[in-house]
């Protein structure tokens, strides 16, 4: 700001020069200065949509890629803008482009040169094989633009598309986002929501009013509870602007820069000494009893940052990025402290998605497994959950990264299969001494297998204790997965970071040779 | 009013709140039996027991309601 005074300064003190040079000078000063005049913050936001670009890099990092370009002029004969701020900067010292809808602009409104402007930085980003950054802040396809707003937009999506097997791509949502400017999001990687200032709809209230009849607000249409929670759109719900950007740097930094890039290995962090110590005692002696499985993840991974994805939709069903050894990894685990740890179609998409994201840039994917199976029933079929489980093996299959699986407790029937197994391509699979591994647990099978001899029994329910007894140790227990050699290797619950650390360090060696 | 409802298809095993009691966010107030497992159900917020709305070893659906609780009483 004090620079632009001083320009301006000698801009008044030279007017009555006519040198060609100070002419240039002052008529770029005063473009210069209709170009930061407009943007102000509007309505519930704090920052304009230059600020957010900043704030997300590095300190004064940040450059902007055709700053001057306009879509046309106001009555007063300054210049609109294109609608967005779009540039470069780095990130933990790392090159990212960061697109900015400018809702100062027709409320960021997506017209034929703003659309043309994004589509230029998103080709830049992909070229260069640096990951971008959506800031979302748009009513969706700009009206009187007509078919060349909607032409632009479908570019926009292209390219969306096309970046996925090149880089990743990060979409914060800080305004009402219509239509495009929700589908855009759709099509990356990531989406993070700012809490009651975010939505995401392909239309809002007043459309739906119109349409349906429904009478409802924006955030129930699209808040981030909604996505966040119920929908599964969003992955990540913060309460400010400033923690969206600490969310997305945090994310960037478990990630390679473009597919095939370099991964983010920093120096290895022991695990909680205290959590690795309560390994062995975490799991229940009661194979019905929940627990939380955080608790065993604390006793594995590197004790540093880590970052949960989608922590409240499907919540049977943990993922998140963290390190072990220094290496960058994500995490898969049942969450037997909701809902049990099952699979279901929900949970099935999640899983999905995440695996086939951590495959596609070479991130190594850790499996925890607890699962009672997938849950039946007449409403998880109807909602499909063959086709959502079957996206589950396609992704473990597909995926090349070193995958590494531990049965925590317990693993039956098709869910054993889903949760990362050898069949799917587990490099190394474990099975901690005390649990079970079978077609279905132990209370089913003996109803399923002893039918008869229960109806005749005299005391059923003592006969079927002693034969869901017998059953665990001749069919569920690990050894024999081991001794088929369908599980590597049945090891204690506090060995299992070694192993880990071991097995991964094996199979990234080929990366530094 | 608020609900503490089944997040999970599922028998109702145990009903751990009676009417009057006072519970706190998070509290268990019931118990379901569903793929083989003892799935809690905790109340949303803190308040007062005011109606158990399901039997023992009834079946409920995910979103059933279980037990009402009154938050204004909450002590």
């Amino acid at each position: 700001m004090t620079q632009l005074d001083a320009t301006q300064h000698q801009v008044d003190t030279a007017a009555d020069d006519l040198d060609p040079a100070d002419h240039q000078r002052q008529v770029l000063t005063q473009h210069r200065a209709a170009r930061f005049a407009r943007i102000e913050p509007k309505g519930k936001r704090v920052h304009t949509a230059r600020e957010r670009a900043e704030l997300l890099f590095d300190e004064d990092t940040f450059v902007e890629m055709t700053p001057l370009r306009t879509a046309g002029t106001r009555p007063d004969g300054t210049p609109t803008g294109s609608g967005v701020v779009a540039g470069w900067g780095l990130v933990d010292g790392r090159p990212v482009v960061a697109i900015c809808h400018d809702a100062a602009v027709a409320s960021g409104a997506i017209g034929a040169v703003m659309a043309d402007a994004i589509q230029a930085a998103q080709r830049f980003a992909i070229d260069r094989g640096y990951p971008i950054v959506y800031v979302n802040d748009s009513g969706g396809a700009r009206v009187p633009d007509g078919i060349f707003a909607l032409h632009g937009c479908g570019g926009i999506f292209a390219l969306n598309v096309l970046a996925q097997q090149k880089i990743p791509q990060i979409s914060l949502i800080l305004g009402p986002c219509a239509g495009a400017a929700a589908y855009s999001p759709a099509l990356t990687d990531w989406t993070i929501m700012v809490k009651g200032q975010g939505q995401m709809f392909l239309t809002g209230p007043d459309i739906v009013k119109a349409a349906t009849g429904e009478d409802a607000s924006a955030e129930d249409i699209g808040g981030s509870q909604v996505h966040t929670v119920t929908s599964g759109v969003a992955h990540l719900e913060v309460e400010t602007e400033d923690e969206a950007f600490e969310s997305t740097r945090l994310l960037l930094s478990f990630l390679p820069s473009r597919k095939g890039g370099r991964q983010t290995v920093q120096g290895a962090v022991p695990a909680n000494p205290g959590a690795v110590e309560r390994l062995p005692q975490i799991v229940p002696e009661k194979s019905s009893v929940v627990f939380d499985m955080n608790a065993v993840l604390d006793g594995v991974l590197d004790n540093g940052a880590r970052l949960e994805l989608m922590p409240e939709h499907a919540p049977s069903i943990l993922t998140l990025f963290g390190r072990l050894d220094g290496r960058p990894v994500g995490v898969v685990a049942n969450q037997p402290a909701a809902r049990g740890g099952i699979l279901d179609s929900k949970a099935s998409v999640k899983l999905a998605r995440f695996v086939e994201f951590c495959g596609r840039f070479d991130l190594p994917v850790l499996t925890f497994v607890d699962v009672p199976g997938f849950l039946p029933g007449t409403v998880e079929e109807g909602r499909g959950v063959i086709t959502h489980g079957a996206k589950v093996l396609k992704a473990y299959v597909e995926t090349t990264s070193p995958k590494l699986t531990v049965v925590v407790r317990k693993a039956f029937g098709g869910a054993y299969i889903a949760m990362g197994s050898a069949s799917l391509g587990a490099h190394v699979t474990w099975a901690w001494s005390g649990s079970e591994i079978a077609v279905m647990g132990p209370g089913g099978a003996v109803a399923l297998l002893n039918r008869r001899e229960l109806a005749a029994a005299d005391d059923p329910e003592r006969l079927r204790t002693e034969l869901a007894a017998t059953y665990r140790e001749e069919v569920a227990r690990p050894y024999l997965a081991a001794e088929a050699g369908i599980v590597d290797d049945v090891i204690h619950p506090e060995e299992t970071r070694d192993r880990m650390v071991r097995a991964l360090r094996m199979l990234t060696a080929g990366e530094s040779a | 009013m608020i609900e503490a409802c089944a997040d999970i298809v599922g028998n109702v095993w145990k009903i751990t709140a009676r009417v009057g009691d006072q519970v706190a966010k998070g509290d268990t107030v019931a118990v379901l039996e569903s793929m083989k497992m003892e799935i809690p159900v905790v109340a949303p917020a803190g308040g007062h027991v005011s109606g158990i709305l399901v039997e023992l070893n009834q079946i409920v659906q995910e979103g059933d309601a279980l037990v009402e609780i009154d938050p204004t009483a909450s002590a």
